[in-house]
């Protein structure tokens, strides 16, 4: 406890949040963290083993947070790590692919998971990624995108010739079809009491907005006073201290903030 | 079969003592030491066995291998070991002459580098002396002299990786791959090469300091020995692949998704060579291993080593690597992965202390940072070159988790004083990423001598990590993770349990531990006695998840582990050895807590129920255990007892007492039976006249009010001091933690339960009863679940591991146990141990002794570490220097830089001449990856 007192008279110091993105292999989880953290979009990202950590740090009105992120892998097998890195953890972006109606059954299983596993305050975002590849059909309304398989094709067509850096793995997949209607997922995560946004890590659209309503959702008072449910007693000792420190420094506050 | 031998290389002049091992097609050597000297050539390369001249009792054999190359391996065991060993040689040799082996060699080795390298060698030379005796000629000598002349033309059907069109990574000038490629070549010359090649010194010296890119491929295919899995099967990845055609699987799906995103900074893998190469690789592998399939990281490593080899050589060094060198790392439960970041983390606690303290007290976990690193053998951590050398040696090295174990550990202690200042997981992973973004610079940036200066980082690192691996044995390995197989095994239960425990909602005064050990026990009662019954299945929470439940008969083998009145323990003797049999008993009492204990009326229980239910009991005091006791018997909850509940109380304590000796307990009850019903009666008298006699109150009616309960209580000794604390005592989770799935007989733990099944145990318990019994020694004492009184102190337990006991209690109860003379072995507990011994050494049967009673993780806690005591880090870093290993890198490192301008000879320079024309490699930049 003496050394939290040390490190803790450093003003200004964030509040930290560990938030943890979890979600079947592919939908973009990497890339939804590069986008926030760099604002950049790699076309071929490696599929990340075991984990890979990030952080960004935030404003959030008075109050500077630093997301620690932990970015998992998607594939199956290594689902049984996960919790390694989803203890803890203080928010979670669930993540599918608009364009994969099975990455939405697993992203359901992951939310499943993490009320029954995770800390039970934890804030849960569903995003369903990669909505450029649906971009024109999502703006003529969700609820028809099903159905109107032939226009998508046409959309999608004009969206990839448009955007510079799309290449074979497109090609692969080319009508990028909405197989998930908004409204359908939407349904779900009210239902399930989650944050929902429909996200393109390549556009950039919706990505920040996640990080900054998690950010207002986000318990702060909760972690400030060390209740941060299973929070480590160690961060959570850091960060009520530094609560008073932030509160002081808050209009000076010089930490960067993307939200 | 296996001889003594001497090795000597034709034109070497050292020569190795060492076995010679014929497994056929296989004839291997290793020098005494294990490590200096090693071959494994398979018999078909033997082109010729001549028998020398056998004066003096000398018995030698020269081997003229396919290309040429002879060896004489002297025999120097008995003669006639050494006939029987000619005469298997030389049936062995038959028997592939007859399978048209030896044909093969050619053809495959057409494939290899080194031939283009090394295919100018002179033709065997024949043997000039008179007196040799050929065992076996294969008329190869005209083959061999034949192949030089089709050799010439540069070997171009060598197997070569994506790296001859798409660039090696690295600066090929700044990696010396000319003069690398040089010392190769005259290596490969005298010491043969691929399928024969001999592992000297020499060669391990040189894949320390990088492979030259050309060979690379070939080298690790013969260093991993998957060049004899290709050998043996030719055309199996063709025909794989030809026979899955079109076919698609989950596997081709998974991999289908990772395809562009691997190495996608590499440019073959920017075209659709690159990718489809990798394609056919990865799905070949899944259907030639369909229960494995692909994992994610396998596509990094094959498009990593695709960079060096061709898909089929790549094919086969990933059966290698699947299959033996990262066993279970890559399979559906990644138990490999687990086992193996296990032993990692034992083998840091053990060598470095103080790192592993300071993790633990942050609550750091390791392995978020170094799973990654064994997954994908750092080649998305490391700078590729760097990465490709760790490889290198990996392959290169014996027993290969060790090696990266050690890497990693270097690196960790390289670090050390960094690593003791992070806080948490994130500026670890930072911390490590620094690290190894600062491979390529100088380790001595302020030193003068410029010989110093140039060593990096990386090589730094190898330093350390060599010495590591000195430090660490096989055996070290080996029993590390005989350690920890079983835990790994149920590892991925434990995230079920982990997850369970986090789930619950109230957990109370009860540590986490503790609802480990709730959770154990729970579902070893489950394994012991399956829950039946309505309530039990397809059971969910309240917020909608499944959750397990018990019934009833569960739950009595469950309290008979946990409450000593919840059972019967009869500690049984026959004079070979003394076990503790607990029997599981049957009252309205457990029936009551069971009810009591059901929270949400389900008629069945679940974990939390059961931890709000102990919880509720455990952490009493004197007044809340009477009031807790009081309501267990209120069944209609009203506040007070009825006539019945009263005798049904009573009935609860004889119940409790009944294994008490003497007859203190049952006077206790009888004056608490007494002193109720009079204090209840009076009362009755006086709150409600109407009812006139009070004899003839209705049986159900309130009667004893809790006040009047306590009172009754305090009114006596031994009841007040029952409810004082040895109720709550009564409760206790000392049994061995988690019964391993595998394992049935949980139950008795030990070690003996990897071999005995438990029919064995009964059956042997049996026996040895039997025969207890014939020679009078047979004897079976009832062990009181209180046992405060008298001479039975004596038999207290001792107190458990994770005690619950308030402090004085545990004071008083480790004042009573220590009176040893008894004979009574201790229950199960941690202070079991030393009975252990006792007992095997009073063992004279020559049966295995059963000793139920020890706790399986007790037994495996105490191995290891206790011996090591922590090293002082600092002492070792002194030593770093000193040691034998790391002088020969930096000999080595010497040696290289002086080969490099003048180690030569001139035919050697002649060569390298030669060798200006391979084509030499632009600066691709380095490929990082981190
Ligand atoms: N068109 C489009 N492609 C995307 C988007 N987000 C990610 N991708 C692509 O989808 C592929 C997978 O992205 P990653 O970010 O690696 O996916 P991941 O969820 O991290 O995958 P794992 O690490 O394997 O679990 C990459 O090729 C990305 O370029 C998006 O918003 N739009
Ligand atoms: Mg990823």
């Amino acid at each position: 406890m003496a050394d939290n007192a040390e490190t803790s008279a450093v003003p200004d110091k964030p509040i930290q949040v560990k938030l943890v993105l979890l979600g079947e292999a592919a939908v973009g989880k990497s890339s939804i963290v590069l986008r926030f953290v760099s604002n950049e979009f790699q076309a071929n990202k490696e599929p990340t083993i075991g984990a890979a950590f990030l952080t960004q740090k935030c404003r959030l009105e008075d109050r500077v947070l630093r997301y620690e992120i932990w970015d998992t892998a998607g594939q199956e097998r290594f689902h049984s790590l996960a919790p390694m890195y989803y203890r803890n953890a203080q928010a979670a972006v669930v993540v599918y692919d608009v364009t994969k109606a099975t990455s939405l059954e697993k992203a359901k299983s992951w939310v499943k998971e993490l009320q029954r596993q995770a800390n039970p305050n934890i804030v849960i975002a569903l995003a369903g990624n990669k909505v450029d590849l649906v971009t024109a059909s999502s703006a003529a309304g969700a609820s028809g995108a099903a159905a109107s398989n032939g226009d998508d094709d046409e959309d999608e067509a004009d969206d990839a010739t448009a955007t510079p850096g799309e290449d074979a793995g497109e090609a692969e997949n080319p009508e990028g079809l909405r197989q998930v209607p908004k409204d359908e997922a939407q349904a779900y995560a009210t239902e399930a009491g989650l944050l929902f946004f429909e996200t393109s890590a390549k556009t950039g659209e919706g990505i920040v907005e996640i990080f900054t309503e998690i950010a207002k959702k986000i318990p702060i008072d909760h972690i400030l006073n060390g209740r941060g449910g299973a929070s480590r007693s160690a961060a959570a000792g850091a960060a009520a201290a530094d609560a008073v420190n932030l509160q002081n420094n808050a209009p000076k506050g010089k930490s960067p903030c993307s939200c | 079969m296996e001889i003594n031998a001497v090795l000597t290389l034709q034109h070497q002049e050292d020569s190795f003592a060492g076995k010679l091992y014929l497994f056929p097609p296989f004839l291997c050597f290793v020098s005494l030491d294990r490590k200096s000297v090693r071959f494994t050539i398979p018999l078909s390369t033997i082109r010729r066995v001549e028998r020398l001249n056998s004066r003096a009792g000398v018995f030698a054999l020269s081997l003229v291998l396919w290309h040429g190359m002879k060896m004489i391996v002297q025999l120097t065991s008995m003669r006639s070991t050494a006939e029987a060993f000619c005469d298997r040689l030389r049936d062995g040799l038959k028997v592939q002459l007859q399978l048209g082996q030896m044909k093969q060699v050619k053809p495959f080795a057409k494939t290899l580098y080194s031939e283009t390298l090394c295919g100018d060698s002179l033709p065997a030379e024949k043997s000039k002396d008179g007196e040799t005796s050929p065992l076996v000629d294969v008329g190869a000598t005209a083959a061999a002299a034949k192949m030089g002349v089709e050799d010439a033309d540069d070997g171009g059907e060598y197997h070569r990786g994506l790296g001859s069109e798409f660039k090696f990574p690295g600066d090929a000038k700044k990696l010396r791959e000319a003069s690398k490629i040089k010392l190769w070549t005259a290596y490969l010359r005298a010491h043969g090469r691929h399928l024969t090649l001999a592992r000297y010194p020499q060669c391990t010296r040189l894949i320390q300091v990088g492979l030259p890119n050309r060979l690379r491929g070939e080298m690790w295919e013969t260093l991993s020995g998957s060049l004899y899995l290709r050998f043996a099967n030719p055309d199996v990845y063709q025909s794989i692949l030809k026979e899955h055609d079109g076919k698609t699987s989950m596997s081709t799906e998974e991999i289908e998704k990772d395809l562009n995103r691997s190495l996608p900074e590499y440019a073959a893998y920017q075209s659709e060579k690159g990718i489809s190469s990798l394609r056919r690789v990865l799905t070949a592998y899944s259907w030639k291993n369909p229960e494995l399939g692909y994992c994610q990281a396998m596509n990094i490593l094959t498009a990593a080593i695709l960079i060096y080899m061709s898909e089929e050589q790549a094919f086969w060094l990933l059966e290698v690597l699947c299959d033996r060198l990262l066993p279970g790392y890559y399979s559906p439960s990644m138990h490999g992965t687990l086992l193996d970041q296990r032993v990692f983390e034992a083998l840091v606690q053990r060598c470095l202390p103080l790192i592993h303290e300071h993790f633990t007290s942050v609550d750091v976990q390791l392995s978020v940072a170094s799973l990654p690193w064994f997954l994908s053998l750092f080649i998305n951590s490391m700078p590729l070159i760097f990465a490709f050398r760790v490889i290198d040696c990996f392959f290169a090295m014996g027993p290969k988790v060790l090696f990266q174990v050690g890497i990693i550990i270097a690196i960790l202690k390289i670090n050390g004083e960094k690593l003791l200042e992070i806080q948490d997981d994130g500026a670890f992973i930072h911390l490590m990423r620094d690290y190894f973004a600062s491979l390529g610079d100088s380790a001595h940036p302020n030193s003068s001598d410029p010989r110093v200066k140039n060593i990096t980082n990386f090589q730094e690192l190898l330093l350390v990590a060599f010495r590591e691996f000195s430090v660490i044995t096989d055996e070290t390995i080996i029993s590390e993770r005989k350690r920890f197989r079983a835990g790994v095994t149920s590892t991925l239960e434990s995230f079920s349990k982990r997850a369970a425990i986090r789930n619950l909602k109230f957990t109370g005064r009860f540590s986490k531990d503790q609802c480990g050990a709730i959770y154990d026990l729970l579902f070893k009662a489950i394994w012991e006695e399956p829950p039946r019954g309505t309530g039990v299945t397809g059971s969910v929470d309240s917020t909608g998840r499944p959750e397990t439940r018990i019934s009833m008969n569960t739950f009595k083998q469950f309290l008979c582990y946990v409450a000593s009145w919840a059972r019967n323990e009869l500690v049984v003797s026959n004079g070979f050895q003394q076990r503790i049999q607990r029997d599981v008993v049957d009252h309205a009492l457990i029936n009551r807590l069971f009810y009591s204990w059901d929270y949400s009326s389900k008629g069945a229980l679940s974990l939390q129920d059961i931890v709000m239910g102990l919880e509720g009991v455990m952490f009493n005091d004197l007044m809340s255990n009477i009031e807790w006791f009081f309501k267990l018997h209120d069944k209609d909850k009203d506040g007070s007892l009825s006539k019945d509940e009263v005798l049904q109380l009573s009935e609860s304590l004889l119940f409790i007492f009944r294994n008490e000796p003497g007859d203190a307990y049952l006077g206790a009850v009888s004056r608490f039976m007494t002193n109720a019903f009079e204090y209840g009666d009076s009362l009755l008298e006086k709150g409600d006249d109407a009812t006139g006699d009070p004899e003839e109150a209705p049986t159900n009616q309130p009667y004893l009010t809790l006040p009047t309960f306590r009172m009754v209580v305090l009114a006596d000794e031994i009841l007040e001091s029952f409810f004082d604390s040895d109720l709550s005592a009564s409760f206790r989770f000392d049994e061995p933690a988690a019964p391993l799935p595998d394992e049935p007989t949980g139950l008795l733990g030990g070690l003996m339960s990897t071999i005995l099944t438990k029919e064995n145990k009964n059956l042997f318990n049996r026996v040895a009863d039997e025969i207890g019994k014939t020679i009078g020694k047979h004897q079976v004492d009832q062990r009181p679940a209180i046992g405060k009184l008298g001479k039975e102190l004596a038999l207290q337990e001792p107190k458990p591991r994770e005690t619950l006991l308030t402090p004085r209690q545990r004071s008083a109860s480790s004042g009573a146990a220590p009176s040893a003379s008894s004979p009574e072995p201790s229950t199960l507990s941690s202070q079991s141990l030393p009975n252990v011994s006792q007992l095997s050494l009073s063992e004279r049967t020559p049966v295995p002794p059963v000793t139920p009673l020890i706790p399986t993780t007790i037994v495996m806690e105490r191995q290891t570490f206790a011996i090591d005591a922590a090293k002082d880090d600092d002492e070792e870093e002194d030593s770093m220097y000193a040691i034998g290993g790391d002088d020969d890198v930096m000999d080595e490192v010497d040696a290289f830089l002086e080969a490099h301008d003048s180690g030569l000879t001139d035919a050697q320079k002649a060569e390298a001449q030669g060798e200006a024309r391979i084509r030499s490699f632009g600066a691709a930049s380095d490929i990082f990856l981190v």
